[in-house]
C-alpha cells in the first residue's frame, strides 16, 4: 500500500499490476477508508476487547468509497 | 484461556509507547510496566501478536517489528507531529490512520514516489486532510483486499 504522486505515476510503476486498476484510490478516500471506529478508537484502553463491534462498519465503509469492487472484497 | 483484559492492557501499553518514543517496547518493559516477571511479559506479547491484529514479528526473535499503525524499522512513511519526525507508518493507508494517534494535533506525512522518486506530503489533523502535495497524489494496491493477510509485510 504505497503513495505515488498521481495516478500516472501509479501505472507508470514497474510493479504495476494492469488488472488492478480498482487498487488505485485518492487519498481522500484512503482517510474514509480509515476513518471508522476500526482506526479512530485504537487508543481507547478497551480496542482488542471490543474490536468485533468494530469490523462490520469498517467493511461497509469500503465497499461505500470502493462502489463495490470485487478488488476490496474482505476475506471470506 | 488467554485474558481480555490484559490484552487491551498490553495493546493499548504498546501504542502508547509507540506515540511517546518512536518505537515500540521491549517485552522486558512490557513485564515492568505489569509488574510481572520478563518471561510472563514474554507470553503477554506473545498473546497480542497472535490476536489477529495487523502486526507481526521480527523473524526468529522477541521483537515487535510492526503494530499498525506504526513500523518499528523505517519505511517510507515517516510522520513528523509538532515538529518532532520521529514515527513511522506501517504504510501508506496506515499513514492515514496515524492521525488518531495523536489527537487535536496535526501530523504530517512524508514520502517519495515508488515511481520517480519525488516527495509526497500530506497534512492531517483529527482525519480531516489540511494538505496534500501534490494534489494528484494517490494511494495505490497491487494485491486484492481478500489476499493482503496472506503476507501481510508484503502488502
Amino acid at each position: 500500500m504505497n503513495l505515488f504522486r498521481s495516478e500516472e505515476h501509479v501505472r507508470n510503476w514497474s510493479q504495476f499490476d494492469p488488472g488492478t486498476e480498482d487498487g488505485i484510490i485518492s487519498v481522500a478516500d484512503g482517510m474514509r477508508i480509515m476513518s471508522t471506529a476500526r482506526h479512530r478508537e485504537r487508543l481507547n484502553g478497551h480496542y482488542v476487547s471490543s474490536m468485533r463491534d468494530y469490523v462490520s462498519p469498517y467493511f461497509q465503509r469500503v465497499a461505500q468509497v470502493t462502489r463495490n469492487s470485487p478488488f476490496w472484497a474482505p476475506p471470506s | 484461556v488467554v485474558d481480555t483484559r490484559q490484552l487491551d492492557q498490553t495493546y493499548h501499553f504498546i501504542l502508547e509507547t509507540f506515540v511517546a518514543t518512536g518505537q515500540a517496547p521491549h517485552y522486558v518493559e512490557i513485564a515492568r510496566r505489569f509488574g510481572v516477571a520478563p518471561d510472563e511479559g514474554r507470553r503477554m506479547l506473545a498473546d497480542i501478536m497472535s490476536a489477529g491484529l495487523p502486526c507481526w514479528m521480527a523473524p526468529d526473535s522477541d521483537l515487535i517489528a510492526s503494530f499498525a499503525p506504526f513500523n518499528n524499522q523505517p519505511t517510507l512513511y515517516r510522520v513528523t507531529v509538532d515538529g518532532e519526525r520521529k514515527w513511522f507508518a506501517q504504510c501508506g493507508l496506515e499513514a492515514m490512520a496515524m492521525t488518531w494517534m495523536f489527537p487535536g494535533r496535526t501530523m504530517q506525512v512524508d514520502s517519495l514516489c515508488l515511481d520517480c522518486g519525488e516527495e509526497i506530503r500530506v497534512r492531517i489533523r483529527d482525519g480531516v486532510i489540511e494538505e496534500t502535495a501534490p494534489e494528484s497524489a494517490c494511494l495505490y494496491f497491487n494485491i486484492p483486499y481478500r489476499k493482503w493477510r496472506d503476507n501481510l509485510p508484503f502488502s
